[in-house]
């Protein structure tokens, strides 16, 4: 049941209502999961996959039989690996061994984890993860081989990250270090997703030899979410925006969320929206290899909402005091455009860059090069989508000589053209003459013809044929008055 | 193969108005970047714009002077000619006939004469603009427009000197051509569009924004167009020492003509709001007055005809109000691909650099006067 307040948003804003009747009504999934084939074992994964995940569980759900199981599989597995990561209440010796060695706990029948605290949302899972590991057992070898690559590279670099103890202290460093966490948590996702993509047949190979775009997929998803979260994360005591960013605003980490530094912790929000705004074409690009509907869908989704979430936060002071979310009207609509075609997709992107253009501020430290990487974003979405094709060749005169000879041959043009004209002239003319004169010989009175002409006319115009004389008295009056006048 | 950004020496190099705004810059990257090379400057004036190095000469000299320009040619006998020279856009018509065209076809006369071996033509991306159609990710298929679609005189006696330039590629088999086309230069000294908008910011006309500001704009730092024409100069070197074996036409660059800018197109006002900003101005985004694009062009016509009674130019003119509120940038894959182009300097710092070389000229001059 909508709350209240929700109701009177929609009051005011019917065209998001009308987008969210429209999706629930309208939506049809390109695939469907077949519950009645799945064994008790597959249910529980989907139940798990429900309870995880809010934003990716309907897209998983909508995915190609092929790699349903797969991905939904790759998302639980994940997700069980972050919440160990998460728990800061596991001590780091419990915690390290369990993330490098997942990979090969993939492969321990019946193995599962109570040590998580009572507190940690997803706890559930890891007690129950022999379901997971059961599934993972029945799927293609090739799909393991992936899935267990990814997550071995995951937990590696999610332990190197815990044993850091500055990491733990101040968070994170430079934005290097910044961008090499969102690989270890998101590139890597990205990567791992492509392969299994490619290898299910449901994506272009050529992704697997443009690494940089599979890495911005994921990238730009994780940038966003990081930029968005800076509240809810330093409510939980972390903190992911690099300091080599923050630092060129504010001393302390803290400091952005005083109200006195309101305009400092705008300039380094948006700092952190440009860093993000840069892999938005390569999204685009890699969008372009996908070949199936429900892949695409599952992948276009997620990057529309994350560029509406920019803007929505995008010289928006609410970041720093509460968690900005774009609203579900906004969402639907986006899912509407997202789940079709690459050229709407690019148009969503196009209709958000704007956005963002229209509130750049010129004061921002950062002002020229968000302006540059939205030109890039619209300039790159013109040459995947040309909106105007090279012009037809008028064949300008290419030297003096031929501009010259051009203006000679136009005016020998022209001139042909009069005698043209003046000879069918003269010819038609000839005739008619010829003509009339064959007639008068031949006794016609052109005398009455021209009479009846004229009164004919006359009633074609509307007057008859009386007015017709007296116009003719009145002329004669005037006519014979004009002397008098002429004497005064 | 030696990677041939990296090249000490480019062999005798002629720049052609190598003391103007864009020749002095390609005199100073090759200075910087292939040290060795021995560079002519060749100008109408040489005393403005002078680089220090030893390795640069300068010659005064008319590019319509036929017989004077093959003395110089025979005596500094060149691997390369860099042709920048170019009469000012506002001159009479006749002028631009006789130096644009009459002027680069004696070079080219001259330059196939006295064995040279490369010729870069600096052409302008506005060879492919007509009077209302706006430019959207432009390229090198785009036909170019001359006589009476062009607007600008000056503009189609550029196009005709390239189309001369490039009609002369291996002509004879062992000399070799290509054009640039940039789009619009800035940098330190450029006396077109900087100064005019700093003098805007100056005059406080900050505070309007004419049309939506959606129109992606082409600005092109100097330093990138000069890094442009020399790794045109290297390719057809290049070209010259694979004789016999001709490049793939996928790859060629002799006889070609090239779009460079910055690659980094910019909504024009956004522009216009970084000079300011870098000029000194601190106005806020909510302070400004938007005019739409049609009622700024009413406003223009008027002016225009009001102040041509007057015998003035108004501050605001119908080619301007079209200029601000059109798209026109181009797409550089062309460069990319077969010259190996990439901007070497940034817009921003374009800007920065650019304006700063503005100010700091007003400060001297006005230190002059307080003396």
């Amino acid at each position: 049941m909508p709350s209240p307040s929700s109701m009177v948003y929609y009051v005011f804003h019917p065209n998001e209502l009308r987008s969210i009747i429209q999706w629930k009504v309208w939506h049809n999934p390109v695939h469907e999961r077949n519950e009645e084939k799945e064994t008790e074992n597959l249910k529980r994964c989907f139940f798990f996959l429900d309870l995880t995940s809010r934003s990716f569980a309907a897209v998983i759900k909508e995915l190609h039989p092929e790699l349903l199981v797969p991905v939904a599989l790759f998302y639980l597995i994940l997700r069980g690996l972050d919440t160990v990561e998460d728990d800061m209440t596991i001590p780091l010796e419990k915690k390290e061994p369990v993330l490098r060695d997942f990979h090969n706990i993939l492969d321990q029948e019946g193995w599962n984890f109570k040590e998580n605290g009572p507190n940690e949302k997803d706890r559930q899972l890891l007690v129950e993860f022999n379901v997971v590991i059961e599934e993972f057992k029945q799927i293609k070898p090739a799909y393991r081989d992936i899935i267990k690559d990814i997550t071995k590279r995951m937990g590696n670099g999610m332990a190197d990250y815990a044993n850091n103890a500055e990491h733990n202290t101040n968070g994170v460093n430079t934005i290097k270090d910044y961008e090499l966490y969102c690989h270890y948590v998101a590139g890597l996702v990205g990567e791992g997703l492509t392969r299994l993509f490619v290898e299910g047949g449901l994506a272009n190979e050529v992704l697997l030899q443009k690494p940089d775009l599979m890495e911005s997929m994921g990238q730009f998803l994780q940038q966003v979410n990081i930029t968005r979260d800076i509240k809810e994360d330093l409510d939980d005591g972390r903190r992911f925006w690099p300091k080599e960013i923050w630092s060129k605003h504010v001393d302390e980490f803290e400091d952005l969320f005083k109200p006195e530094n309101k305009q400092k912790a705008l300039d380094a929000s948006s700092e952190m929206i440009l860093t993000a705004l840069t892999r938005a074409d390569d999204c685009l690009y890699y969008l372009a290899g996908l070949r199936e509907q429900s892949v695409f869908n599952f992948c276009a989704i997620p990057q529309s909402m994350a560029i509406a979430t920019l803007e929505k936060c995008f010289q928006n002071y609410d970041l720093f005091s509460k968690n900005v979310k774009i609203s579900k009207g906004d969402a639907c609509q986006l899912m509407i455009e997202s789940s079709q075609n690459l050229q709407l997709v690019c148009e969503i992107f196009k209709r958000y860059a704007r956005k963002i253009h229209k509130k750049n501020n010129p004061n921002d430290p950062n002002f020229l090069k968000i302006s540059v990487t939205l030109g890039r974003i619209e300039q790159f979405i013109e040459s995947i989508f040309p909106s105007q094709r090279p012009p037809v060749d008028n064949k300008s005169p290419a030297s003096v000589e031929e501009a010259e000879r051009k203006k000679k041959e136009d005016a020998e043009a022209k001139w042909d053209m009069i005698y043209m004209i003046s000879a069918v002239m003269l010819t038609v003319g000839t005739i008619s003459l010829f003509m009339l004169f064959v007639a008068w010989m031949a006794g016609a009175r052109f005398d009455i013809a021209y009479y009846q002409m004229k009164e004919q006319l006359g009633e074609l115009l509307g007057w008859g044929s009386s007015n017709v004389t007296k116009a003719v008295e009145v002329t004669s009056k005037i006519v014979e008055a004009v002397p008098a006048h002429t004497e005064l | 193969m030696s990677r041939p950004q990296t090249l000490a020496s480019l062999g005798k190099v002629v720049v052609i108005g190598g003391c103007g705004f864009l020749g002095s810059h390609i005199v100073k990257y090759i200075v910087e970047r292939h040290p060795q090379t021995q560079v002519a400057v060749i100008d109408l004036r040489t005393s403005s714009n002078r680089h220090a190095s030893p390795t640069v000469s300068y010659h005064d000299g008319d590019i319509t002077d036929f017989a004077g320009m093959t003395k110089l040619f025979s005596k500094i006998k060149p691997d390369g000619v860099i042709h920048t020279a170019s009469p000012h856009f506002d001159l009479k018509p006749e002028i631009h006939d006789k130096v644009n065209v009459g002027g680069t076809k004696n070079l080219i006369k001259v330059a196939q004469d006295t064995g040279v071996k490369a010729f870069v033509y600096t052409s302008s991306a506005s060879v492919i603009l007509d009077a209302t159609a706006e430019l959207i990710n432009a390229d090198e298929r785009w036909p170019i427009v001359t006589g009476a679609a062009q607007p600008e005189y000056y503009t189609t006696t550029k196009a005709y000197a390239e189309t001369a330039v490039l009609e002369a590629n291996r002509k004879p088999e062992n000399f070799f051509t290509c054009a640039i086309r940039p789009a619009g230069i800035i940098g330190e000294g450029d006396v077109q569009i900087l100064p005019k908008m700093v003098g805007a910011y100056r005059k406080g006309q900050t505070k309007f924004q004419i049309g939506e500001n959606n129109n992606l704009f082409d600005f092109t730092y100097v330093g990138n167009v000069a890094h442009g024409h020399v790794l045109g100069l290297i390719a057809l070197l290049q070209t010259q020492k694979m004789l016999p074996t001709t490049p793939l036409d996928s790859e060629r660059v002799d006889g070609q003509a090239f779009f460079i800018t910055n690659g980094e197109p910019v909504y024009f006002w956004d522009f216009a709001r970084a000079v300011w900003h870098e000029a000194g101005d601190r106005l806020p985004l909510s302070s400004v007055w938007h005019l739409s694009a049609d009622t700024a062009w009413a406003i223009g016509t008027v002016l225009e005809w009001a102040f041509w009674v007057l015998g003035k130019t108004p501050n605001l003119s119908r080619a301007q109000v079209r200029y601000s509120t059109m798209s026109k940038y181009h797409s550089i894959s062309k460069a990319r691909q077969r010259l190996g182009y990439e901007p070497i300097v940034s817009l921003g710092e374009g800007i920065r650099r650019g304006v700063q070389h503005i100010l700091a000229q007003q400060e001297q001059e006005s230190q002059k006067k307080g003396q």
